[in-house]
């Protein structure tokens, strides 16, 4: 059973090329052209990744992440025209684990799905941190024996912090850790998912207490 | 004072009213206060004439009257002629004299009445000799009467009248009245103080009157002057009062008609200037769904072209290669709309310039050695820090080095760093074709080539050194170049230490600095 990944995105020649992209990487692309039956697609196809185009005609990238987000963890990569603008954060604040920025080459594309689909291992099967449980076979977190909801991003960034506590992790190297990032790329990201991080497992997120900020560095675990 | 007067239309204007009232007050305050004293001390002499006449009469009658025949007698009528004479008001003291006249035959057996307080020494003897010689007319002098009342002494004019006078068996004698003028003296000097007062209030007055009138026509020009500064800082909708028919409102409303067309103008080419800039962008927007689309296809083919024949294998070769110089120059272009549209914010820290260029000689080396060139890099010991956008800059020395690499014919590249106290600097020296006075002029203009004719071997958009600029002036630093034909070209970055801060100097010198 090779991946499915749900296409979304209104231009057909595009649509189609990244389809045939895919094909060859080995996934098992379906499509959508719009942000209106994007979800209702979704929740039909069951896909493991989501690449959504931000600007699409009816409801908006944007959207159609949040709404995503709502029912699932599903890992959501973002395509932007624009790097520059705040597409790209408010994108990740809506829930996308990652972006690209057109033009892309092929390569870059299905390196970056595979590592969003690569299983979460760890040496151990059960981490603690703080008041937290990480049951990492059941991709499960713990909080006084009630689950806390991550998606498996945020899972793999708590995992690989809490795994190694009180070591400073420089954003470039949860970049290519968490990422699979293998060169500089946007720390943006990065602050992005542990504020959101944060807020699901921090009781006082503006005061965290499991995620501590190194300032000019980057951030440790406990 | 002085750059008042040279500052201020106003201040001029008053101090030239004010002096030239002066000057003229000045000359007619004198000439009246001359005419009046004058005109007192006349009329008073008339009066002390006509006086004397009367008491000069009234003496002779007296003595040709009297008949006394011993010397007592007379003794006794020639003093009683004296306190007949005197006056003693205060202000109006008359005393009185009667001499022998000196150099008679015959012993003066008489005393000469004088009045008390009278200094004889005041009637000096030319004057008595000149009554001698009058013959019964009389004659009269001005003097000065000094007094000493409670140890200060003042002196007040005067006036001494004299005729000569036969007493009979006495011999020749002289009568004299000294007037004390001290009373006109007063007259005039109240006259003289309240011309000076009255005058000293009309030059004030004069000075306020030539400040308020030049007031109300200079403060429209003054208003205008500020809205036109107003203006020129940007508040283009600032506009001037328009009041009345005269020629200060003519002013207000050809001054208005100016700045709504210039209003107009400036509006019109900020909004032809941003819809350009608006497309450029939104073009650069478009392009890119296409160029992934055009990308991601090539792609494939490529991979795939050991499978195509010879033709097709080399068209798919030459389509990636453009296909990447399509996306830089989109990505160029986008860059640049950036710029346009004031949309760029650095991000700044603190970075090491000595690593930034070890970084970008590290990434274009590959291309350099492709075409022959070596670079040779000259970095200070220890860390050459600064704050600018690590990203921005390696870019722009990348842009530096391969414009370098692509003039450079091959030869030695030279790359330096230096720092002084404000500020760190790189540059970029090649020895290749170099470039001309007016090539050099153009050399930041947006996809302007050097030499058409030449070859593009690089693949160099045209708009490096454009976006190299913009960078740098984001940075609040200088680009600097120097170049001449066939001696190769040299660029130099200088940065501010800190952002904000400013350059003294560059610590590295370009050829054309050194020649000085």
């Amino acid at each position: 059973m090779t991946p499915k990944i749900l296409v979304v995105d209104d231009d057909n020649a595009l649509r189609e090329m990244v389809g045939i992209v895919l094909t060859a990487a080995g996934f098992t692309p379906t499509y959508c052209p719009d942000g209106n039956q994007a979800l209702a697609i979704f929740e039909a196809e069951q896909p493991d990744l989501v690449l959504l185009d931000v600007m699409l005609p009816g409801q908006s990238g944007i959207d159609v992440c949040k709404g995503i987000r709502a029912i699932s963890g599903t890992p959501i990569i973002m395509l932007t025209a624009k790097s520059e603008t705040n597409d790209v954060v408010l994108g990740l604040e809506a829930g996308a684990d990652d972006y690209m920025v057109k033009p892309f080459e092929p390569s870059e594309l299905t390196a970056r799905i595979k590592a969003r689909l690569r299983p979460i291992t760890s040496s151990e099967a059960r981490v603690t941190i703080g008041p937290l449980v990480l049951d990492v076979e059941g991709h499960q977190v713990l909080r006084d024996g009630q689950p806390v909801s991550l998606t498996p991003l945020e899972f793999n960034l708590l995992l690989t912090l809490a795994q190694k506590p009180n070591q400073v992790f420089t954003r470039e190297l949860l970049l290519e850790q968490v990422w699979g990032y293998q060169y500089k790329a946007d720390t943006r990201l990065v602050n992005v998912h542990v504020q959101r991080l944060r807020s699901k497992i921090e009781t006082d997120p503006d005061n965290p207490t499991i995620i501590k900020t190194v300032r000019g560095i980057g951030y440790r675990a406990g | 004072m002085f750059s008042l007067l040279r500052r201020s239309v106003q201040a001029r204007a008053v101090a030239t009213t004010v002096a030239l009232s002066t000057v003229l007050l000045v000359a007619l305050g004198w000439f009246l206060s001359f005419s009046i004293g004058n005109g007192l001390f006349e009329e008073r002499l008339q009066q002390v004439l006509a006086e004397s006449e009367v008491a000069v009469l009234d003496v002779q009658n007296t003595f040709a009257a009297a008949t006394v025949s011993d010397e007592i007698a007379l003794q006794t009528l020639m003093n009683s002629v004296v306190p007949k004479l005197e006056a003693t008001e205060v202000a109006d003291t008359r005393r009185v004299a009667l001499l022998r006249t000196p150099g008679q035959s015959g012993v003066q057996l008489l005393q000469s009445p004088i009045s008390s307080g009278l200094d004889t020494a005041l009637i000096s003897p030319s004057f008595r000799a000149e009554v001698r010689l009058s013959e019964g007319r009389l004659l009269y002098q001005s003097i000065q009467l000094t007094k000493t009342t409670d140890g200060i002494t003042t002196t007040s004019p005067g006036l001494v009248v004299g005729s000569p006078i036969q007493i009979p068996l006495a011999g020749a004698h002289e009568l004299y009245l000294v007037f004390d003028l001290s009373s006109d003296q007063q007259t005039l000097t109240f006259v003289q103080q309240t011309l000076f007062a009255g005058g000293l209030a009309i030059i004030f007055i004069i000075g306020g009157v030539a400040y308020l009138v030049t007031g109300w026509i200079v403060r429209p020009v003054k208003i205008a002057a500020e809205v036109s500064e107003e203006i020129a800082d940007g508040a283009l909708d600032v506009r001037l009062l328009e009041k009345g028919e005269d020629a200060v409102s003519s002013l207000a409303r050809s001054f208005n008609r100016m700045a709504d067309s210039l209003q107009q103008q400036i509006t019109k080419l900020a909004s032809v200037s941003k819809m350009q800039q608006r497309f450029v962008s939104d073009v650069s927007h478009e392009l890119r769904t296409p160029l992934t689309t055009i990308k991601l296809a090539g792609d494939l083919i490529f991979e795939g072209r050991e499978n195509l024949d010879p033709s097709l294998k080399r068209s798919a070769e030459i389509m990636q290669g453009q296909i990447e110089r399509f996306e830089v120059l989109l990505n160029d272009l986008l860059e640049i709309s950036r710029f346009d549209a004031g949309a760029v914010r650095p991000e700044l820290e603190i970075h090491d310039l000595n690593q930034v260029a070890t970084s970008a000689i590290a990434s274009i080396d590959p291309l350099a050695s492709k075409r022959g060139s070596s670079i040779e890099a000259q970095l200070p010991a220890g860390e050459v820090l600064a704050e600018f956008d690590y990203r921005r800059i390696e870019r722009l020395l990348r842009n530096l080095l391969a414009n370098a690499i692509e003039h450079g014919e091959g030869k030695p590249i030279q790359v330096t760093v230096g720092q002084n106290e404000d500020s760190v600097a790189v540059k970029v020296t090649d020895n290749g074709v170099g470039m001309s006075e007016t090539e050099l002029a153009r050399v930041f203009d947006r996809f302007w080539r050097a030499d058409p004719a030449r070859k593009r071997t690089t693949g160099g958009t045209g708009l490096g050194l454009a976006i190299s600029l913009e960078d740098t002036l984001l940075h609040g630093g200088a680009l600097d170049v120097w170049a001449r034909p066939n001696a190769g070209a040299s660029f130099r970055l200088t940065l501010p230490k800190v952002q904000g801060g400013t350059i003294s100097a560059s610590p590295l010198t370009l050829p054309g600095e050194g020649e000085k």
